[in-house]
């Protein structure tokens, strides 16, 4: 009940909260527009089911309270943002993991700025509402985090919601229901993660606002019903809320997101939140949860339904990714057919809820998709069980907070401004500092953000978005906080809010690094933006049982630690709680990720999917080192990881990425080990039907369109034996002929034929780099059985051995792995009596082998055999006499010609001016033979 | 196996954990030594062996009191390790062993005496002993065989724990020789550079206060890798160190030694008596020996054929092919000491025909050429002195010791 007066009050102070709902959700849009083009349409789709959820948690924000509203709005608009974010995200992963990545790392960091921001402004918040709720909010902040991390995983989000405990926990069930949602649809993905996470920087500080917010309206039912029914009656009134949101998404993203403006924005917002009533269906939902929830859901599902729909599509990759039921979120929140059924569900995950008292988490899944969300509630229990659970109770028992839910669209809202790049973000942090600085007025804030929103739908309508340079854009002059307020219409609330915010953020930018609650509250954000509507109802009850709160969010923020508390306490709720603590888990490492640079970022996802796998029994280790983020959320990110590859959404790309997260994720100290690696899964399949293709080192992983078949590699081997070409175009078609056969892990017959026939020429020109790394691989390869020109290739081992390594070692344990067999090979014989002249300084013989050379050893004999004849070139074969003097005169030799007219050689006054020259061919990076001129002259025969 | 009735077992186990214990706190390291010796294939581990396969619960009686469950790190899989062990599933017996050695080295590290080195010696023996054997299994089921290189990374472990100011650092050598052990038998002798480095040169160690038997096998191994590298004196200090310090009774240690520093003398121009190669039986140089006496070409190419798997694995080949400019110095000799014979006033002129004649009966068939060209190594080589007459295809040797004498030293110089 609270919350329907309190949204009945908030009517006006919607504006403002729509106005910073589209703050956010414009700078979300933004960001959404930089992961759309990552992603495919898909993503777009998840937007909107993001968005819908923005809008619907704004509205339920407004309703909440009209004081707090501008806070809340801010909340809101972050959570919006945040949950826009995570939503994109998710889908971006679907269907692009690289691209989800990519945006990722960027939207993180800004998140983790807002996020640190946001905090501030909630604590302030907080303490309009409650001293203890600005405590908690930074805790939940916290929590949140984790939940992000766990909506990365869809364990974690129910992770951190749990954690977040108090209103947050709820919040951040939600919120990783959400997430969930998102991270499934982005595949699962890890880059989901990624998103999570900074959906959860911007949820958290949108889950302190929410969360004060949510407490107020909601202690008063959640604190007596939060154990179990107010647990319903949250997620019941999340769902509701997401549907909303989800419309208000639909329409902002109409609007163009971020260049809407307030007006435009707040406006469809506003109008969202009416129509949909969902505002109300939240306030019913608390008070009678599921009734209202499945209408308020049915409307919004339909006016998400489009983005759903695409969604939906993203999800069924996702699905595959998030094989524990992750999938299944997605799917619901993906396809708006889904929703409608999930109006149906929606009962279902209210009893879900009620039984789990983190349910509030579930319903905000359900909420994203009612199905899905009764399995990814299951999911998520299942995976972070545990950990989520805990922090999840004691969200549940914050429940009561049907604000939580609009904290959590808040959260994708500011998910979504994730999207935008960092240096924007940071530019925008920066006015808004400034206007901190100079006027700590309210209204002038508000103005600055109006201006702000303009700038930045202007830069994303002229797409310059992602190319102008933020860093260096002059900030605008201070508007008048009148004509802002004008401006942003509607907004005197919340400018106030705003204002809040700001100097929020400036705070945090500041201790950004100091405190990792507050960057893991940042990555949380993105989880939590879902996770904050719950957690704001969560909060409440964390009041109680904030010191819990707290620390399963501090926890969360540690990483492991987290993770371990959320499994006890888990352990102590149910089930169900362990979903929490996954999802929170989850959202810990997109937190994580979020926090850590761009890359680390990414990797972090990629990481933390695997991490997800490995989950359980690093937990505890992450608990030790609690300050190892980044670990954390690379196995998370890593599980999630695997899960895309499970599911083999086919995307070759998410594979690819996969893998190199993998590798990525082992620099980190990844847990996962490299044989769990399914290396099978991962191998490229090459479709390009060219027969030539020029070699280019591989910078990143291999696409299938341009790496050539067995059966093409097979023809265009023959096409280069029959080459008249010369042998630098041999040898870069070579190259690429063994790089498409390693990236597609070919090892036969053919392969040695490529490697041999490669030696052999490389042997002809005196290549003797290129020579050495087919011959290393020769070796390798003839050791695994494939059969070739075994013999030949020994005789040249050794030959190079002798003559080239002077390694008596080497030579010894070549010599002594020569069969019987071997030895009675012509070509060997040869080379071991070309060993036996060069041991006993036999010239003579030497060159008389020289001239009986079998294959090509003449031409190993010849690379190296030259420069062995200095010191006796008095009794080198005058074959060549002419060459031979002038070889001699080169290297300072004395010759005279004595009576008979017969050329002398003066020893011993040569003896003294003896030298040898400096080659004329000598290039700067000493092998002769990488120059191109001379390769030239010496291979174009 | 008899019958082993429970209490039995029981019993056996117990008392070998009041064992354990109680040598852990008198501090009696042959005591404990011998509860870790596996190889030595005592009784009293046997039998502990079996009981421990009857009462297959022996971790719940480690954990019982205080007293056994403090050291239940180090015995839990040692237990294992025995069962294993005595099953002849030597990959887990390893892998337990190892899990054991490592818990014991951690209480290692807190003995502030050396009183239990010996003990820990032990643990250095068996490890690589029953990584040797676990590899073998690994390898006649068709895995790769890893556990010796583990056990090599494992004792680098000990390595550094020895490696202080303490009184254990006397441990230190013998460490490094169980790595030696290791190294050589994968193959990967470079890594033993780390190791001698650290020996040579860190100043808390001091070669001669390390026990006699571990500076024999140190100088033996360090000998054997100068073989490697053809620094025939260092090689024939360090091998000459090793065999005057080591124990006079035990033949196969002297073998050992014998066989990489007879090479090496022979490199530097000192032959062996023939009754030291039929004592040691090392028979295998006895026609390298012969041909360096006599000249014998033939005979020197037909020993190392004959030989030349041993050669080859033992390292020594390339330095035993070496000694054949030797052998083409005591041919020059040979003729050189006939002529002389016959007429001593143009003795110093050898004419390249008469070598490839002399070459020819040894049935080595060279050209003008290519004697000429093996001449001219030995003259550059400073076993021959003199000089070329080409025209005349003469070789003209100093008047003054024409075929200086190694004394020592090597070839090249």
């Amino acid at each position: 009940m609270m919350n329907h007066g309190a949204n009945s009050q908030t009517i006006s102070p919607v504006d403002p909260n729509s106005l910073e709902g589209r703050y956010v959700v414009d700078t979300s849009q933004p960001q959404s527009s930089s992961y759309l083009p990552s992603t495919t349409g898909s993503e777009a789709l998840s937007w909107t089911m993001h968005r819908v959820d923005i809008q619907s948690t704004e509205s339920t924000y407004h309703h909440d309270h009209l004081k707090e509203p501008t806070p809340r709005n801010v909340q809101n608009g972050l959570n919006a943002t945040s949950l826009a974010s995570s939503s994109t995200l998710g889908t971006t992963s679907a269907s692009q993991d690289y691209s989800s990545y990519a945006s990722y790392s960027n939207p993180t960091d800004p998140y983790g700025y807002a996020s640190t921001g946001y905090p501030g402004y909630y604590n302030g918040y907080q303490q309009q509402p409650n001293h203890s709720y600005s405590q908690q909010q930074p805790n939940h902040a916290y929590s949140q985090p984790l939940g992000a991390y766990q909506n990365t995983g869809a364990p974690y989000q129910p992770l951190s919601s749990f954690q977040n405990t108090g209103s947050y926990a709820g919040t951040p069930s939600y919120p990783a229901t959400y997430y969930n949602p998102g991270d499934y649809q982005t595949a699962g993905a890890y880059p989901s993660s990624g998103y999570s996470n900074q959906t959860t920087m911007w949820s958290d500080g949108n889950y302190a606002n929410y969360t004060t917010h949510q407490y107020s309206n909601y202690t008063a039912d959640t604190t007596s019903a939060y154990t179990s029914g107010t647990a319903v009656a949250n997620s019941v009134n999340y769902q509701q809320q997401y549907k909303q949101w989800a419309d208000y998404y639909n329409q902002t993203e109409v609007t163009c997101a971020p260049g809407t403006e307030h007006l435009s924005v707040a406006s469809t917002s506003n109008q969202v939140n009416s129509v949909p009533g969902v505002t109300t269906g939240y306030p019913n939902s608390s008070s009678q949860p599921p009734s209202s929830f499945t209408p308020s859901w049915r409307p919004e599902s339909t006016s998400s339904e489009l983005s759903l729909q695409g969604a939906a599509a993203v999800s069924g990759a996702h699905d595959g990714y998030w094989k524990q039921g992750t999938s299944s979120f997605f799917q619901n929140h993906h396809v708006p057919q889904n929703y409608q059924p999930p109006a149906q569900t929606v009962p279902s995950l209210d009893t879900r809820r009620i039984s789990k008292l983190q349910i509030p988490t579930n319903p905000r899944i359900a909420s994203n998709l009612a199905l899905g969300l009764s399995k990814t509630d299951k999911d998520s229990s299942a995976t972070g069980a545990a950990a989520a659970a805990k922090p999840a109770y004691i969200a549940v028992s914050m429940p009561k907070q049907s604000d939580k839910v609009l904290s959590t669209d808040a959260a994708d809202s500011i998910l979504k401004p994730g999207m935008f790049p960092n240096s924007l973000r940071f530019y925008v942090e920066r006015a808004l500092k400034r206007c901190q600085d100079h006027c700590k007025n309210d209204p002038q804030m508000a103005s600055c953000q109006a201006v702000m929103k303009e700038i930045i739908t202007k830069a994303t309508a002229d797409g310059t978005l992602h190319t102008r340079d933020w860093d260096t854009e002059p900030l605008f002059p201070l508007p008048n906080p009148d004509c802002a307020n004008k401006e942003s219409s509607q907004s005197s609330t919340p400018v106030a809010s705003l204002p809040k915010y700001r100097r929020s953020p400036s705070k945090r930018s500041k201790s950004r690094w100091e405190p990792l609650p507050e960057e893991k509250l940042v990555e949380k954000p993105a989880s939590v933006s879902n996770d904050n509507v719950k957690f704001g109802g969560w909060e409440r009850k964390p009041l109680i049982g904030n010191s819990e709160s707290k620390v399963d969010a501090f926890s969360d923020l540690k990483y492991s630690l987290s993770e371990q508390k959320t499994v006890s306490k888990s352990a102590q709720r149910p089930l169900k709680k362990q979903r929490m603590a996954d999802a929170f888990n989850s959202a810990e490492n997109g937190d994580a990720s979020s926090d850590s640079d761009k890359e680390q970022s990414l990797t972090t996802y990629y990481s933390g999917a695997i991490a997800l796998a490995n989950s359980p029994e690093e937990k505890k280790k992450r608990e030790n080192r609690s300050k190892r983020f980044e670990k954390a959320q690379g196995h998370r990110s890593e599980s999630n990881y695997f899960k895309p590859k499970n599911a083999g959404a086919g995307n070759l790309y998410s594979k690819r990425a996969s893998a190199l997260m993998i590798s990525k994720n082992f620099d980190d100290g990844g847990s996962r080990a490299v044989e769990d690696i399914d290396w099978d899964a991962l191998t490229v399949k090459g479709t390009c039907q060219e027969i030539e293709k020029r070699y280019l080192r591989l910078t990143s992983a291999p696409d299938p369109s341009t790496v050539r078949p067995e059966e093409v590699l097979e023809k265009a081997l023959l096409m280069i034996q029959n080459s008249q070409k010369n042998y630098l175009y041999k040898c870069d078609q070579l190259k690429s002929i063994r790089q498409d056969l390693t990236v597609q892990r070919i090892q036969n017959q053919l392969t040695v034929k490529v490697y041999e026939t490669h030696a052999r020429l490389a042997m002809e020109v005196g290549d003797l780099p290129e020579y050495n790394q087919c011959q290393s691989q020769l070796k390798t390869l003839y050791a695994e059985g494939i059969e070739g020109c075994h013999m030949e290739f020994a005789a040249y081992n050794l030959l190079c051995v002798i003559l080239h390594s002077n390694n008596n070692r080497d030579l010894v344990s070549s010599m002594s792995r020569l069969t019987e067999e071997a030895k009675k090979n012509k070509a060997v014989k040869h080379a071991l009596a070309v060993r036996a002249a060069v041991t006993s300084g036999n010239y003579v013989m030497f060159f008389r082998l020289y001239k009986t050379a079998p294959n090509l050893n003449s031409c190993l004999m010849e690379v190296l055999g030259f420069s062995s004849t200095g010191e006796g070139n008095d009794q080198k074969d005058s074959d060549g006499l002419e060459e031979c003097v002038e070889w001699l005169k080169a290297h300072g030799a004395c010759l005279t010609v004595d009576s008979i007219g017969e050329m002398q050689l003066d020893t011993k006054a040569s003896s003294s001016s003896l030298y040898i020259p400096e080659p004329e061919d000598a290039v700067s990076h000493g092998d002769a033979s990488l120059a191109v001129n001379d390769f030239l002259t010496r291979t174009s025969l | 196996m008899a019958y082993l009735s429970m209490g039995e077992a029981h019993r056996r186990i117990t008392d070998y954990l009041n064992r354990f214990s109680d040598a852990v706190f008198s501090q009696d390291g042959p005591s404990l030594k011998q509860l870790l010796s596996f190889s030595s294939n005592s009784p009293s581990l046997l039998a502990l062996a079996d009981a421990l396969n009857v009462f297959q619960d022996a971790n719940r009686l480690i954990k019982q009191s205080e007293k056994y469950s403090q050291y239940g790190e180090i015995t839990a899989p040692l237990f294992r390790s025995l069962q294993s062990y005595r099953l002849g599933n030597l990959v887990d017996t390893y892998s337990a062993f190892e899990k054991a050695a490592n818990a014991f080295i951690q209480e290692f590290r807190n003995w502030e005496s050396a009183w239990a080195l010996e003990a820990l010696f032990v643990v250095a023996y068996e490890i690589r002993v029953l990584a040797e054997r676990a590899d073998k299994d690994l390898a006649s089921n068709g895995k790769s065989p890893e556990k010796l290189k583990a056990a090599g990374s494992f004792l680098m472990k000990v390595f550094g724990v020895l490696a202080g100011k303490g009184p254990k650092r006397v441990g230190a050598l013998y460490v490094t020789c169980q790595l030696f052990k290791i190294y050589f038998k994968l193959g990967t002798v470079h890594l033993c550079r780390s190791v001698i480095r650290s020996i040579e040169t860190a100043r808390i160690f001091d070669f001669e206060e390390f026990p006699k038997r571990d500076k024999v096998t140190y100088m033996y191994y360090t000998g054997r890798l100068e073989v490697f590298n053809e620094n025939f004196p260092a090689a024939d200090h360090k091998l000459s160190y090793a065999l005057m310090h080591c124990n006079p009774h035990n033949e196969a240690n002297i073998r050992m030694i014998l066989k990489y520093l007879i090479p090496v003398k022979l490199s530097i121009g000192i032959l062996p008596k023939d009754w030291l190669l039929e004592k040691y039986n090392l028979v295998e140089y006895r026609n390298v020996v012969q041909a360096l006496k006599r000249g014998d070409l033939r005979l020197l190419r037909h020993a190392l054929q004959e030989h030349e798997d041993r050669f080859l694995r033992s390292g020594v080949f390339l330095v035993l092919e070496k000694l054949e400019l030797q052998v083409y110095q005591r041919l020059l000799k040979k003729i050189y000491i006939i002529q002389k014979q016959k007429d001593p006033s143009k003795a110093h002129q050898m004419k390249l025909e008469i070598i490839i004649k002399a070459l020819k009966w040894l049935e080595m068939d060279m050209d003008l050429d290519e004697v000429e060209c093996i001449v001219a190594i030995l003259i550059n080589k400073n076993l021959v002195k003199g000089y070329f007459a080409h025209k005349s295809k003469v070789a003209v040797l100093s008047k003054q010791d024409p075929f200086p004498k190694l004394n020592g030293k090597p070839v090249n110089s």
